[in-house]
């Protein structure tokens, strides 16, 4: 009864509606889209009427907002942040850095395509994206976490090998503690 | 053995309305807070989706045993005070275990929550946790001197250490202790801005300074199982103040009022205020409030 | 303020007669250009003799077609409100350098950065040999042969755009039904 696949299915709606209202953000300040989350935190905008609110560390954080360019030195310590993060947790990528490397495209330390390094659920573009955009991107992923199809989680567990490799082939010197120490 | 089933039930339905009460007056604490800052806020009953969301994580890490047990007594902590505090006056449905003497117990048993998640914070081997730990242990020395001042005053002056004698005190007066001994009252008013932890005593938790202190090594199911307890302890704390100076609660509707109307002094006082440091919390409770404990003290002793 | 300039000069000349001097700045700065031997020398003369007392910022420039670096100091009198630009040129093949860090404390960290970004070996200086980069294995990053574009392209992972590399603005508006203001029409493709 208790492992029947409707309930499960009952239960998976009820749990993805708790982690769809409540959203708490690692806002992982690494380049300059940090001072977009401010406004969008306050009483112009207010993410807090959607559930979004800030986390102060990663163990109890839902969403990674990596802001901005992600130079190689970062991504050591975003991994390590993003894998310190407890299961369900999305990725969500902001700005073009992370999306093709933005202005930074022929930089020598910056990385273009994150989506190699970590499983992103929801890219919100820009240079900078506003606000509004902010907020419709937590909304894009409201609806990828209510439908069920925000795994990137799972999807990196299963495919660990590989970012491992991405992740490796730009930080030779890997000294990193083991899947969520 | 009928008697005992009745105080099982008694015992989870008391923990429940606690539960739920907490949790929504946390929920009314974002929202006031909201609006004073001109936003729209949360729901009242984010609370609710917050703890569903946590205690749904499918990993919660733990790095010993002593981590796994610093949400446990709180927990234990919460539910023991909770069990001892009559949460009504003429209560058939929320039976509690007081004894003469359960003032003294409180007093100790409600350290014992801090205790344990400093125990449990100290295994997890972060240094935020460290620090949140001694700021909220060098705390707790602050606002205990005037609790335990106003709260020795009252037992000097109506010679008991019961919980429900206090109350039976105020029924057969006519008048709530906190106008029959005010000076306790006001102590124990300002030990209880220290207690909520909101600001400007928020010294532990201090999210952008300390990330989250004692609990920052504490996600999914643990952080559920703290802010359930937490929640818990705010209803205790709230009633424990209604049953000794405001002559406890006929009903719950009027328990509702008079705690949420006390609960309204350290959420709107929070507000006015920012953060102090952890040197300057110590010294601001033992300053007025500790005075105005002695004061008490000295009433319950000169002017019975 | 030209009276200034020249009394300065006069002054740096008559103690450093081997320095070239560019005067021809009509604000309050003028360059100083002396070999690598006199560097020292010529830095703590200003500094403690006459009151140059503030070192602004330190600069390398790789000047890759005559095959030489030059490091230039910007030195700032609070007194005088004049600047000087003491330019001095080390061999590219070869750029050692004495180290510099006990006329300005500060320029240790200078000092780091310029070995870590253009490969520049000062001796004397008490660093660890990382600084800014972190596993960095590729020449240093700021000498001119060394293309960032190609290296980029080598080592991280490139998200593959349009072929046509076409504008899609006009596309858009017809799809949201949207105008172009006339402003912005000039700058699409």
């Amino acid at each position: 009864m208790i492992n029947d696949k409707n309930s499960q299915k009952i239960v998976d709606i009820i749990q993805n509606w708790a982690r769809q209202h409540s959203i708490w953000v690692l806002a992982y300040g690494t380049g300059c889209g940090a001072i977009e989350l401010p406004p969008t935190m306050t009483s112009r905008y207010d993410a807090e009427r959607l559930g979004v609110r800030g986390a102060a560390t990663p163990r109890q954080a839902d969403v990674l907002l990596i802001t901005g360019y992600l130079t190689t030195k970062t991504l050591k310590r975003v991994i390590r942040v993003y894998e310190q993060m407890q299961d369900p947790k999305y990725v969500v990528g902001f700005g073009s850095c992370t999306i093709n490397g933005g202005m930074y495209y022929d930089s020598y330390n910056t990385i273009k395509v994150l989506d190699k390094y970590l499983p992103v659920d929801v890219y919100i573009n820009g240079c900078m994206p506003r606000p509004e955009a902010v907020l419709s991107g937590f909304a894009k992923l409201q609806e990828r976490i209510a439908e069920g199809r925000a795994e990137g989680a799972k999807k990196y567990k299963e495919n660990l090998e590989w970012y491992r490799a991405n992740q490796k082939k730009i930080i030779p010197n890997w000294v990193m503690p083991d899947y969520n120490w | 053995m009928e008697s005992v089933l009745y105080n099982i039930l008694g015992a989870v339905a008391t923990f429940l309305l606690a539960f739920v009460v907490g949790m929504i007056y946390g929920g009314l604490n974002r929202k006031i807070t909201a609006r004073v800052q001109n936003r729209k806020g949360p729901p009242f009953y984010q609370n609710f989706i917050d703890a569903m969301k946590l205690a749904s994580k499918r990993s919660a890490i733990h790095h010993g045993i002593m981590q796994h047990f610093g949400p446990a007594f709180i927990m234990v902590s919460s539910v023991m005070s909770l069990m001892v505090v009559p949460v009504l006056t003429h209560n058939q449905w929320f039976p509690n275990l007081n004894f003469h003497g359960d003032l003294i117990f409180l007093l100790y048993i409600m350290v014992f929550g801090p205790l344990g998640m400093a125990l449990g914070a100290g295994q997890t081997g972060n240094p935020n946790s460290a620090i949140g730990v001694t700021r909220g242990l060098s705390l707790m020395t602050g606002f205990e001197i005037p609790w335990v001042m106003a709260l020795v005053a009252l037992m000097i002056q109506y010679h008991t250490t019961s919980i429900v004698d206090l109350m039976n005190v105020q029924i057969q007066s006519g008048t709530w202790l906190m106008f029959s001994s005010p000076f306790a009252f006001i102590a124990a008013v300002m030990a209880m801005l220290g207690m909520f932890r909101y600001s400007p005593f928020d010294i532990v938790g201090a999210p952008a300074e300390l990330a989250s202190g004692p609990i920052s090594e504490n996600g999914g199911k643990y952080l559920f199982v703290m802010m359930s307890a937490g929640s818990v302890f705010a209803f205790v704390k709230l009633t424990l103040y209604v049953d000794l100076f405001m002559g406890g609660a006929d009903n719950l509707v009027i328990l509702l009022v008079k705690t949420f109307v006390l609960y309204l002094i350290p959420v709107l006082y929070s507000l006015t205020t920012v953060r102090y440091r952890t040197e300057h919390a110590i010294r601001w409770f033992w300053g007025w409030p500790s005075f105005f404990g002695l004061l008490a003290i000295l009433q319950a002793v000169f002017f019975k | 303020m030209k009276e200034l300039k020249e009394q300065l000069i006069n002054r740096i000349k008559a103690h450093f007669p081997d320095i070239t001097v560019e005067n021809n700045f009509n604000y309050n700065r003028f360059d100083v250009s002396i070999n690598k031997e006199s560097i020292h020398s010529i830095l703590f003369y200003l500094k403690d003799v006459m009151g140059f007392k503030h070192l602004s910022d330190t600069n390398c420039v790789d000047w890759l077609e005559e095959g030489e670096f030059e490091i230039v100091f910007i030195v700032w009198s609070p007194a005088e409100k004049i600047k000087i630009f003491v330019r001095t040129r080390i061999d590219r093949n070869n750029p050692v350098l004495e180290t510099l860090d006990m006329i300005w404390p500060q320029l240790h960290t200078y000092e780091r950065e310029f070995r870590e970004m253009f490969g520049i070996q000062f001796t004397g200086l008490e660093a660890p040999d990382e600084f800014i980069l972190e596993d960095w294995q590729g020449p240093p990053p700021y000498r001119r042969d060394f293309d960032t574009a190609a290296f980029a392209a080598e080592t991280f992972f490139e998200r593959p755009g349009r072929e046509d590399a076409e504008d899609v603005r006009e596309a858009i508006t017809k799809l949201t039904g949207e105008e172009i203001p006339e402003f912005a029409k000039k700058y699409s493709r």
